[in-house]
């Protein structure tokens, strides 16, 4: 599994699209850390721009979290997966597939090697982009801004949900669109079923569509929520429900399952 | 006693379409291949040929029936490390190289680390790849071809099996290859052969085995197949009247054309003694040879139902 891992990861940095995730990473990096200035008055002070100021306490989780917001976005996490689906589609693309099949590693192993990959490629782009301003504000604050740490891992989490859907629907060998756009839809559908007792049923009066909401709600990932529980672990606050965490995983290891029990009885 | 390095019985395979419309792919194909030997895989496009490859590397699995390699079940890991399997229409990412390509394989194939650092250049250089550095998507069809075989070649495996291995290669470079598989046969290893190229099946295969519609539709030694139906031809410097008279006094069903004459002697005894009369006209005789099928003419015959 680790050879499947590191040629995936090999295979994504010879993609356009990752290549330009880990760019905009560094850009982005280098973009926070020319905005946010650090005065040391009385006591330090976070300035963004010459206006907007936070004292440094509050400062620092409000720029950890604004960047984790942003890379938790639609346009990261479409960039993201734009990355990390073709890893898939193309390990199985035909002419390929029969030589890496062939060989004696088990088909769930080169899967879950491509799967690691893609989640790695997504963490990284993360961690550049937040890293450096986490650990000069650190530096220049001396308030601790570890709590990033556990929110990335957070959001990264919510991504590999997004990911191991879109594994399992790059079993059919039509490309790399129908992954991304799948997983793309679950994340945006994801958000809306978080709020559904606000949104949907206003809109929908009827039992049976509540029914059916609440039981998507309950299978889908919980990817919003993973991201606001990321956003407010940053703040301090302490979770009230781990329920999106644990049933996401549950997500993650069903899909996954599900995908490696298709892939060995799928006839090339 | 050795078991067979690879071993079907009845197998089936059916394609089914989403329409659920059933495509039969192999039809209870049975066949025993036994080790250091060369084996010839022929057949018409769609006769089930890669199918049943595919089946033998656990790459698909069968409808029914069963198929054992090295003696073990085929969808089994270990038996896949100990096998060498150049696939027909290979694709590689664009960007890799060779040498990163057969690190790849060999990791696959649990080939430790140590080993593979000695044994790429020198596979590559056996292929005539060596020094190449360029990415694959630069390559022509044959560099290609020898890049698939150094692969197949990388965990030294047991049993290799080669999809038109010698698909895109020059003259020299099939020659090559031809030569490659004698030295693996003569090394011990087994080798399964899925060619169009008959006349190189010809000259390597101890066995063929001929596929027709999912079956095995003829098996037997290429010399079994090109056996002739008993006929000589003759070939003498001239041709005289002394010389129609001679050969008509021995093989009187004998036909000429130019200077040849075909006949078919009852038994060696009789050849001989046409030779010798022939010689006692006096006439010289250039050549004698047993007429002889090529297999692509018997491949035909079995494919277009005359032979049955």
């Amino acid at each position: 599994m680790f050879a499947a891992y590191l040629f995936s990861i090999r295979d994504a940095l010879n993609r356009r699209m990752a290549l330009v995730l880990i760019g905009l990473s560094i850009v982005l990096a280098v973009v926070f850390n020319w905005i946010i200035q650090v005065k040391l008055l009385p006591g330090p002070v976070i300035f963004l721009g010459p206006r907007m100021f936070w004292a440094a306490d509050l400062g620092v989780p409000s720029v950890l979290s604004a960047g984790l917001e942003f890379t938790g976005g639609v346009f990261w996490l479409l960039l993201a997966i734009l990355a990390a689906a073709p890893i898939l589609s193309s390990s199985l693309d035909k002419g390929w597939v029969e030589l890496t099949l062939s060989k004696g590693t088990a088909r769930w192993q080169i899967l879950l090697g491509g799967y690691l990959a893609g989640v790695t490629v997504y963490f990284t782009a993360v961690v550049l982009a937040l890293a450096p301003i986490a650990l000069r504000l650190w530096w220049q604050t001396k308030i601790s801004s570890w709590p990033l740490a556990v929110s990335i891992l957070l959001q990264t989490f919510s991504f590999a949900a997004l990911l191991a859907l879109a594994s399992l629907a790059s079993l059919p060998r039509i490309g790399a669109a129908p992954p991304v756009l799948l997983a793309m839809a679950v994340s945006i559908v994801s958000a809306v079923l978080a709020q559904r007792e606000r949104g949907l049923y206003q809109v929908l009066t009827s039992r049976w569509s509540h029914w059916i909401f609440d039981w998507l709600y309950r299978i889908l990932p919980k990817t919003s929520e993973l991201s606001g529980m990321a956003s407010s672990y940053i703040h301090g606050e302490k979770f009230t429900t781990w329920w999106p965490f644990w049933s996401t995983g549950v997500f993650i290891v069903a899909t996954l399952g599900l995908t490696a029990w298709l892939l060995h009885r799928k006839s090339l | 006693m050795t078991a067979p390095a690879i071993e079907t019985q009845e197998l089936h395979k059916k394609y089914v379409t989403l329409r659920r419309k059933e495509i039969p792919a192999l039809n209870g194909v049975s066949l025993s291949i036994e080790r250091g030997t060369i084996f010839g895989l022929l057949g018409p496009n769609g006769a089930g040929k890669t199918t049943l490859v595919k089946i033998l590397l656990g790459l698909a699995l069968p409808t029914n029936g069963s198929a054992r390699l090295l003696d073990s079940h085929t969808g089994g890991t270990a038996a896949r490390r100990r096998v060498g399997y150049l696939p027909e229409n290979m694709r590689l990412p664009d960007y890799i190289k060779a040498p990163a390509l057969l690190r790849y394989m060999g990791r696959l194939n649990g080939v430790p680390s140590g080993t593979l650092k000695k044994r790429i250049p020198e596979l590559l250089d056996q292929v005539g790849l060596g020094g190449v550095k360029k990415p694959a998507k630069a390559y022509s069809k044959g560099m290609l071809q020898r890049l698939g075989l150094a692969q197949a070649l990388l965990n030294d495996p047991e049993l290799l099996i080669l999809d038109e291995p010698t698909d895109g290669l020059d003259p020299l470079g099939r020659k090559q290859v031809r030569d490659l598989l004698l030295a693996l046969r003569a090394a011990g290893k087994t080798i399964f052969l899925n060619s169009h190229m008959l006349s190189e099946v010809e000259q390597v295969c101890d066995r063929v085995a001929i596929l027709d519609r999912g079956l095995v539709a003829r098996a037997a030694t290429p010399d079994e197949f090109t056996r002739g139906s008993g006929d000589y031809i003759l070939r003498v410097a001239e041709v005289n009247d002394a010389v129609r008279a001679a050969a008509a006094a021995v093989a009187k069903a004998g036909t000429w054309q130019a200077s040849t004459l075909r006949f078919a002697p009852r038994d060696r005894a009789q050849l001989n003694a046409l030779v010798d009369k022939l010689r006692a006209v006096p006439v010289e005789i250039e050549a004698i040879e047993p007429v002889k099928n090529s297999l692509e003419q018997f491949f035909l015959k079995v494919v277009s139902g005359e032979d049955s």
